[in-house]
């Protein structure tokens, strides 16, 4: 794999990506109260990973900030740039969600295609991302011929292309194998320095390898436990010392919490 | 001693043998229509009604095709034991390998007409003359046609010519034709008359077409050697001759059972099938069906005249 | 090499109908052997092609109009939720109704003309290319159209960047579908009203009791059917190229 650094971080330099406040956020499902009251601060400009158990509410969260969840929503949803939700935020799901019927280049570029922005210039910035991460040959194939791990990266160059100051990623690597997985860390670690990104993992190596600050998710409604800040800057050595015995905190958090 | 006991056990069988005959069950046969239960079919089920076939031992049924020219392949594939179908018609089917001849006629005139509507102007045949003509799928409406238009001095190709099926008097009172050809005299005019839009027709035979019988009764050909034809055709004259006679109760014969028979088409239609049914069904007037043979031939329709004893006969009688 | 199979199977089809010809004796006028239909295809090609041409074109015509305003109703029913719950019930309606039942009526409106054969192949194929395509564009994976939707693209270009590609697949079986039962169409219409096209040929050699030609002019039929439904095959088959079964190059490296 291309370890340049001809990836521009494009975030550096530029305004400082936002933070993410909810403010008294109360959200349910029929039946279900997932948030009561919630307040809760995505720090601007760092990767915050959310850790916690299935089904607690952690992909909830992550929609009710890309807004594609609106519906039983009360409270207040702000960006400290003072835009509103409605096209700021790129989206990382488990799925790589790449079109079949698209080129692996025209993946890549398909917020423009949908927005109807697109250009020469956008394919070509394209064509560069991939050839960074490794998948120049693989431009004009379809998708159908790349492998999980291939995919993801395309995904996230996808990601990418939006140059959105916060990224949403809910468990994006989560469905690949060890190796793979670390590799890709490596790689988004790299490439998104300087946005504001509100990661959902249930691996806690993960989010200690990636976060800035790591928020443990429990109960039902849901409530957010303090920071927890690892040492260092990501991504981070696994075998670390103090990630190690960070890693035996969180889980301790996820368990003791569990039962309530 | 003991012969007595013998004697009268003989005797016994034997009057009970004599007694059981009449007894024996009647013969089955089934007549398949040619279309709906109508007037044409008048005599036969007189017949019926009046006991006429059961006197004769048969036990007749009729049916009715879904497909008219299923009938005569029905009879051929042994299905039914006779058919009601077209004179004209015949002579194509014994051409294309069918074992059937005609025993006896039902109706013994065309009823086939080319028919316009009243207020239409056309009074006589040459003013069809650039019109279109509609036509149900008989098989040889188009030489009909050309016949009928070559003795008036025109060709086939001064009308234009357009399926439409069974929708005769329809398409003329939809004008999408001037005239249809295929219509029955007896129904067709009826029916325009009920709907309060008259028409006027042209009949075949007085335009060339040599004349023919409609209807026919048809069956197999090795088949007619068994006495039960002739005795059905017996029982069909008597329905004719019933029907002659009492023209009235006829119609109630007709009707009774089949009440959606009942209706004011048919009786017009009955009124006006009665001088054309064959007062004779047996009768057979040879040169009359090889001279439609020859005119057949001569139209291209068939490709051979055939031997008249192989298509058509008049059937011997039966000795009691 | 895609021929040999085909061609094989038909041949054995031809082999197994002139034995039960010659087994059974059936008369020529109920089942006509294989050779006497070929006999009578070819001492009458001419009329044959010229009636093979005209029912093609109804079928083509019935086909092209009918997959359009399949399509459209679908899209307007995926872009409107109120137009939907109207002309859902009208879909169905369209189904329901046997097309033979029809015929009569649509030859008296429209005449004897092509366009009611038209009228009929278009009646027939209007449900199959609509529900395929319907159910296509709504089983769209949901995620791709929250992607769209975090992506702020505007509805109509989901539906025309997402949704209609994600469905091109049902769309693809449903004019399958329809390309196989077209022809139904336009050869009802023929028998009830018309002057031309095989249905109406195979009519008029039933009447004059010629066997031999009805099952030439069905066979032709038959061809004429088979064909179409190859080149609609092929054709969709490029249409939705990403679906090729076998062809997983997994690259297994980074």
């Amino acid at each position: 794999m291309h370890n340049s650094t001809k990836i521009d971080t494009r975030f550096e330099g530029g305004p400082a990506a936002p933070s993410v406040t909810l403010e008294q956020v109360s959200f349910a499902y029929p039946g279900e109260q997932i948030f009561r009251s919630l307040n809760f601060t995505v720090k601007g400009g760092q990767w915050t990973c959310l850790i916690g158990p299935s089904g607690c509410g952690k992909s909830t969260l992550l929609r009710l900030i890309s807004g594609t969840l609106r519906e039983g929503l009360s409270g207040r949803i702000h960006f400290s740039d003072g835009n509103n939700h409605k096209g700021l935020t790129a989206w990382m799901s488990q799925k790589d969600l790449l079109l079949p019927w698209l080129s692996v280049v025209d993946n890549v570029c398909l917020g423009a295609r949908l927005r109807g922005e697109m250009t020469a210039k956008k394919r070509l910035k394209a064509m560069s991302l991939l050839e960074d991460a490794g998948l120049g040959e693989y431009a004009n194939v379809l998708p159908s011929s790349l492998s999980g791990g291939m995919r993801q990266r395309v995904a996230l160059l996808r990601t990418l292309m939006e140059e959105r100051s916060v990224i949403l990623m809910d468990e994006p690597f989560s469905a690949l194998d060890a190796l793979t997985r670390l590799k890709l860390q490596d790689l988004a670690a790299r490439l998104v320095e300087g946005a504001t990104v509100l990661m959902v993992t249930h691996d806690p190596l993960e989010a200690l390898r990636l976060g800035h600050r790591i928020y443990v998710m429990t109960d039902r409604p849901a409530k957010l436990s303090d920071a927890l800040i690892p040492p260092g800057s990501p991504p981070r050595n696994p075998g670390d010392s103090a990630i190690i015995s960070m890693q035996a905190t969180l889980l301790e958090r996820l368990e003791g919490r569990d039962k309530s | 001693m003991k012969h007595k006991y013998l004697i009268v056990f003989f005797i016994a069988a034997a009057l009970l043998g004599g007694v059981s005959k009449p007894l024996a069950a009647s013969e089955k046969m089934t007549v398949v229509l040619d279309w709906f239960v109508n007037p044409d079919h008048g005599p036969l089920f007189i017949a019926l009604e009046k006991g006429f076939f059961s006197r004769q031992g048969l036990d007749v049924s009729f049916q009715v095709p879904s497909n008219p020219n299923d009938p005569p392949k029905l009879v051929a594939a042994k299905n039914a034991d006779i058919a009601v179908s077209y004179q004209p018609q015949h002579y194509l089917h014994v051409d294309q390998g069918l074992p059937l001849v005609r025993i006896a006629t039902l109706v013994a005139t065309p009823l086939n007409s080319l028919v316009v509507l009243a207020d239409s102007g056309i009074k006589n045949f040459a003013q069809l003359k650039g019109k279109t003509v509609g036509y149900s799928i008989g098989g040889f409406e188009t030489v009909i046609l050309k016949v009928m238009l070559e003795s008036q001095g025109l060709s086939l190709d001064t009308v234009k010519l357009v399926n439409v099926n069974f929708s005769l008097s329809p398409s003329l009172f939809s004008k999408s034709t001037d005239a249809v050809i295929g219509a029955f005299r007896n129904f067709e005019l009826n029916q325009m008359d009920i709907e309060g839009r008259p028409g006027r027709a042209f009949y075949v035979e007085e335009y060339g077409i040599p004349s023919y019988d409609e209807l026919i009764l048809v069956a197999r050909r090795e088949g007619t050697k068994e006495l039960k034809f002739r005795k059905f055709v017996d029982a069909l004259e008597e329905g004719v001759q019933f029907l002659v006679n009492h023209p009235d109760e006829s119609w109630k014969l007709f009707i009774r059972g089949r009440k959606d028979l009942d209706n004011q088409l048919n009786r017009l239609a009955w009124r006006d099938t009665l001088p054309r049914f064959a007062l004779r069904p047996g009768a057979l007037d040879r040169a009359r069906y090889q001279r439609f043979a020859k005119f057949l031939k001569k139209q291209g329709l068939i490709k051979k005249v055939p031997q008249l004893d192989d298509y058509a006969v008049e059937l011997p009688i039966v000795h009691p | 090499m895609t021929f040999i199979r085909p061609i094989v199977i038909l041949f054995g089809l031809v082999l197994i109908w002139q034995t039960i010809v010659l087994v059974t004796g059936v008369p020529a006028y109920i089942l006509p052997g294989p050779m006497s239909v070929a006999e009578a295809f070819l001492s009458h090609t001419g009329p044959l092609f010229e009636h093979a041409m005209t029912t093609l074109l109804e079928i083509i015509a019935g086909l092209l109009i009918g997959t359009l305003l399949g399509a459209s109703n679908a899209l307007v029913m995926i872009a409107s939720r109120s137009l939907k719950r109207w002309l859902l019930p009208v879909l169905v309606i369209s189904q329901a109704i046997p097309v033979f039942a029809l015929a009569p009526l649509l030859v008296l409106w429209l005449g004897y003309g092509m366009s009611s054969k038209i009228a009929m192949a278009v009646l027939i194929i209007f449900f199959p290319v609509t529900a395929a395509f319907y159910d296509g564009m709504r089983s769209t994976e949901p995620e791709w159209l929250e992607l769209a939707q975090v992506m702020n693209a505007k509805p109509m270009a989901i539906i025309r960047h997402v949704r209609i590609p994600a469905a091109l697949p049902a769309f693809a079986s449903g004019l399958r579908v329809a390309t196989a039962v077209a022809p139904i169409g336009a050869v009802v219409g023929e028998w009830v009203g018309s002057s031309s096209g095989l249905g109406f040929y195979m009519l008029h050699a039933n009447a004059r009791m010629q066997i031999d030609i009805m099952f030439a002019a069905l066979s032709l039929l038959c061809i004429v059917s088979l064909m179409l439904y190859f080149l609609v095959d092929r054709a969709m088959i490029k249409i939705v190229y990403w679906q090729k079964e076998g062809n997983k190059k997994e690259a297994r490296h980074l």
